[in-house]
């Protein structure tokens, strides 16, 4: 008999030693000296990789080239290094270098390329870059371009105009004298630092609409919206622009910090975390219960509060607004975000101009409105203005008066099963209407349609008494449904454009109203 | 014109009530618009009536006779029988017409079914070479715009009170067959798990079809994504045809709904197709819950880990940079682009 144990331990060991084999790695070092003219262009094109470019008062182009490549095992190893390219074009007007990988590639590796370049320091400098650890452009006195995704961008004593534009990266601009060309900072996520000297005056023009505009230097100016313009020392100069969407902007004199400087803005504005990549923008401000009224502003943020024993006035900039009960009024404001309210004892005013509704009891009725989105009540007790700028109403339990209107979208409107009579207005501009009431439900009924394919859309009602009314109104027909039903009762005014109204007889379940 | 000449044809057809509802409202509404028509069809009415109204004479029995050789000369024309009554066109023709129907189905089954004749077979011996399975044959049901259905393969019970319209009658000369067609609305259940493959098709219809109404698509669209959110029966068919709906119903709650299932779907439901309606969703839907739920769908889409595509992102971009989009689709668009590592 063979003694298997040793193949075995060989085997165990051979796995052991490919499960936690460390990646391979290859590093090429190489450099490259070209003609370049003094008034010249350089470009760059580097998905991944740090980029240093540095004004000299040598002429011609010295590049230095780090070329890694980190792989699994060594044949993808060697692929990596047979697919990632440095190209170096152009003439001496214009040189171009380019890393050139494909973008579906075969086996596990990646690369990166570090540049780092010496050019003549009045050449315009144009860099494209995916992903940089860093970019670091240097002393240079023409006009320098970058568009990049991920990294830090740093400008140092850069004198030309300048176009920065990235999406999560932050950019640091170090002016080495007083600014005199125009410069163009924007970034989506990343934050924005200037540092300027003391005498410097030029024109700033800030935006940003989650972040803080701070300065330690003598600035005059007012917003416009989100945005800030302003003087800094003097008026004229060239202008400054800084443009941060989520992120800070600060503006500061030489030799002074951040932590000195103070915001620009009027009001000042929650501070909120500035999130790194990956985590969600949406801060959250929560609270199980609040004991008396809660008045709360925010200018982008979730607001989620479980019980309020007061009023509520919740207003935000952008976020969505989560109330499970108010026992007095509600007053709920969202300029973009969705809203969920529980059940609001008193009247309730709600809005947001994108986003969908969801309100479980408005047990004094209200305004519920959005620009746009579905809005859906469970119970209304009292009268009630339902409008959606665009998309579907529905009311599970109307104990009320009901106004309902919807650019685009259908309305459904179910009464409450015990009611005799209700006052319903329905609009729907193009969508279907449908009422459903009791079998014993009595109203005076007055729906019309107006459609371009009369075969199509047609009023339908389970009760008997309705007249029906066809004419042409502007090459359209109008189909018109009046009567009463079950004797009549309150109005029923029903109104759908290329849609069906359906006025349906049925007996719904009850909605059960919970005490406060 | 042309248009009172085709309604023109239908007159008789309209007399007799034996249009079907459609092309009856049709012919009305022309003739209470068209003056010409109007007064031409009160009198076509009145001749109607009037022909209604006047008393049966009988042919004289020489003049039928002589119609008759002449017509077929071939045969001998026997007198007409005294207890023969004259025939009479009856207005209840529609009905007449559904009751043949539901009698000709009713016995042309009962009769292939019953149909047997005594035959005296000569006995023979019986040898069994290779067993083999009965195999249970059945015809897959099909739902069709049209469809042609043997005789043996309906049921003779009628179940409940189908609407059936527009009955049509015609023989084949080859085989003797009668045909008989008509317009039926019915119940139909389909049962089957979530996946197989007439359950979605039947599903992608209803969605994108636009005819159903909207109700009927957004119950769908509702019931799509409390089945199909989970990764086991995500079908990249039933997201195509989300998409296909978010890119062209006109109707914003649809739309809304759509874009809010896509969401639900993504990643495991996402391809090419639905990110590309998420992304022209997010650039130019005029509703801005469609362009936030677009947003958050690709937001979705980076965080887990998807690679987005250039377009993707710079679509993105956009929308976070522009000043007149509401800020809420713009901060989801930096959020997505916060997640995304190229």
């Amino acid at each position: 008999m063979i003694n298997k144990s040793p193949i075995l331990a060989a085997v165990i060991a051979l796995i052991a030693v490919a499960g936690f084999a460390d990646p391979v790695t290859k590093v090429d070092r190489f450099s490259r000296e070209f003609t370049l003219d003094v008034g010249g262009s350089f470009w760059i094109e580097n998905p991944t990789g740090t980029i240093e470019i540095i004004g000299t008062d040598t002429p011609g182009l010295r590049v230095g080239c780090v070329k890694t490549v980190i792989a699994d095992d060594p044949q993808s190893l060697a692929l990596g290094i047979e697919q990632t390219h440095v190209m170096m074009e152009g003439n001496q007007q214009v040189r171009i270098i380019r890393t050139v990988v494909p973008v579906v590639r075969a086996g596990k590796w990646r690369s990166s390329v570090a540049y780092t370049v010496r050019v003549p320091r009045s050449v315009h400098v144009k860099i494209s870059s995916s992903s940089a650890e860093r970019i670091r452009v240097q002393n240079i006195t023409g006009n320098v371009t970058v568009k990049n995704f991920n990294g830090l961008i740093v400008f140092d004593n850069v004198v030309g105009s300048s176009i920065v534009d990235t999406v999560n990266g932050s950019v640091v601009y170090e002016y080495g004298a007083k600014p005199t060309a125009n410069a163009q900072l924007s970034t989506v996520n990343g934050n924005i630092e200037v540092r300027v000297p003391g005498d410097s005056n030029f024109t700033w023009v800030a935006d940003t609409i989650q972040g803080e505009f701070l300065t330690t230097m003598p600035v005059r100016g007012g917003f416009s919206g989100s945005t800030f313009r302003g003087s800094v020392n003097s008026t004229g100069g060239p202008t400054l622009t800084t443009a941060s969407l989520m992120g800070r902007v600060v503006l500061l004199r030489k030799g002074t910090r951040v932590e000195e400087a103070r915001s620009v803005q009027q009001t000042p504005r929650v501070s909120l975390p500035i999130p790194s990549a990956g985590n969600t923008w949406e801060t959250k401000f929560q609270a199980a219960k609040f004991d008396g009224n809660l008045v709360m502003s925010v200018p982008i943020g979730s607001i989620e509060v479980g019980r309020i024993e007061g009023f509520a006035r919740v207003e935000t900039g952008a976020g969505a607004v989560k109330l499970d009960s108010v026992l007095g009024e509600a007053n709920v404001l969202s300029l973009g975000g969705p809203l969920s309210l529980g059940d609001i004892y008193r009247a309730v005013t709600a809005h947001t101009d994108a986003g969908d509704i969801i309100v479980r009891g408005a047990l004094d009725g209200g305004n519920i409105s959005t620009g746009g989105g579905t809005i859906r009540l469970l119970y209304a007790g009292g009268p009630t203005t339902l409008r959606s700028g665009g998309g579907d109403i529905i009311v599970r339990q109307a104990s009320g008066p009901i106004d309902a209107e919807t650019t685009s979208g259908d309305i459904t409107i179910t009464a409450d099963p015990n009611a005799k009579t209700e006052k319903f207005e329905a609009k729907s501009l193009q969508g279907n209407v449908a009422v459903n009431v009791n079998p014993h439900f009595g109203a005076d009924i007055e729906a019309t349609i107006i459609t371009s394919n009369p075969d199509a859309n047609a009023i339908h009602s389970d009760f008997p008494g309705l007249t029906m009314h066809r004419d042409q109104i502007n090459g359209k027909t109008r189909i018109r449904a009046t009567g009463k039903i079950n004797g009549g009762g309150q109005k029923i005014q029903l109104y759908a454009t290329e849609g069906n109204i359906h006025i349906t007889s049925q007996t719904a379940n009850p909605i059960t109203v919970v005490n406060p | 014109m042309v248009e009172c000449d085709v309604v023109k044809e239908s007159w008789p057809l309209l007399l007799t009530e034996s249009l079907d509802p459609a092309t009856r409202e049709r012919t009305l509404q022309h003739i209470e618009q068209c003056a010409l028509c109007n007064a031409e069809w009160a009198a076509f009415r009145a001749t109607w009536a009037m022909l209604g109204d006047l008393p049966i004479v009988e042919v004289p029995a020489r003049v039928k006779e002589k119609f008759l050789a002449t017509i077929m000369p071939q045969q001998v024309v026997a007198a007409p029988a005294t207890n023969v009554i004259p025939f009479q066109r009856r207005p209840a023709f529609k009905w007449l017409a559904q009751a043949a129907a539901v009698t000709v189905i009713a016995g042309g089954s009962w009769f292939a079914g019953h149909r047997s004749t005594t035959v005296q077979l000569a006995p023979t011996q019986a040898i069994v070479s290779e067993p083999r399975p009965i195999q249970n044959v059945s015809m897959p049901y099909s739902i069709a715009e049209s469809r042609v259905l043997p005789a043996s393969l309906v049921n003779p019970d009628i179940q409940g009170r189908p609407d059936i319209q527009n009955v049509q009658f015609s023989d084949n000369a080859t085989n003797g067959d009668v045909n008989l067609s008509f317009d039926i609305t019915s119940h139909v259940t389909v049962t089957g798990k979530p996946n197989d493959k007439s359950v979605v098709r039947l599903l992608a219809y209803v969605v994108r079809n636009e005819d159903t109404m909207s109700p009927s698509r957004s119950r769908a669209i509702d019931w799509i994504r409390r089945v199909y959110s989970n990764p086991q029966t995500t079908d990249p068919e039933i997201a195509t045809a989300l998409a296909s709906v978010l890119r062209t119903d006109e109707h914003q709650g649809v739309r809304i709904n759509a874009v809010d299932t896509l969401k639900t779907l993504q990643p495991n439901g996402a391809n090419e197709t639905t990110t590309q309606a998420l992304i022209e969703a997010l650039r130019s839907d005029p509703n801005p819950a469609v362009r936030l739920k677009a947003v958050e769908a690709l937001a979705n889409l980076a965080r887990s880990g998807t690679q987005l595509d250039a377009m993707t992102l710079d679509t993105l971009r956009q929308k976070a940079a522009q000043d007149d989009e509401n800020t809420y689709v713009r901060v989801k668009a930096a959020e997505a682009l916060s997640n995304v590592h190229p």
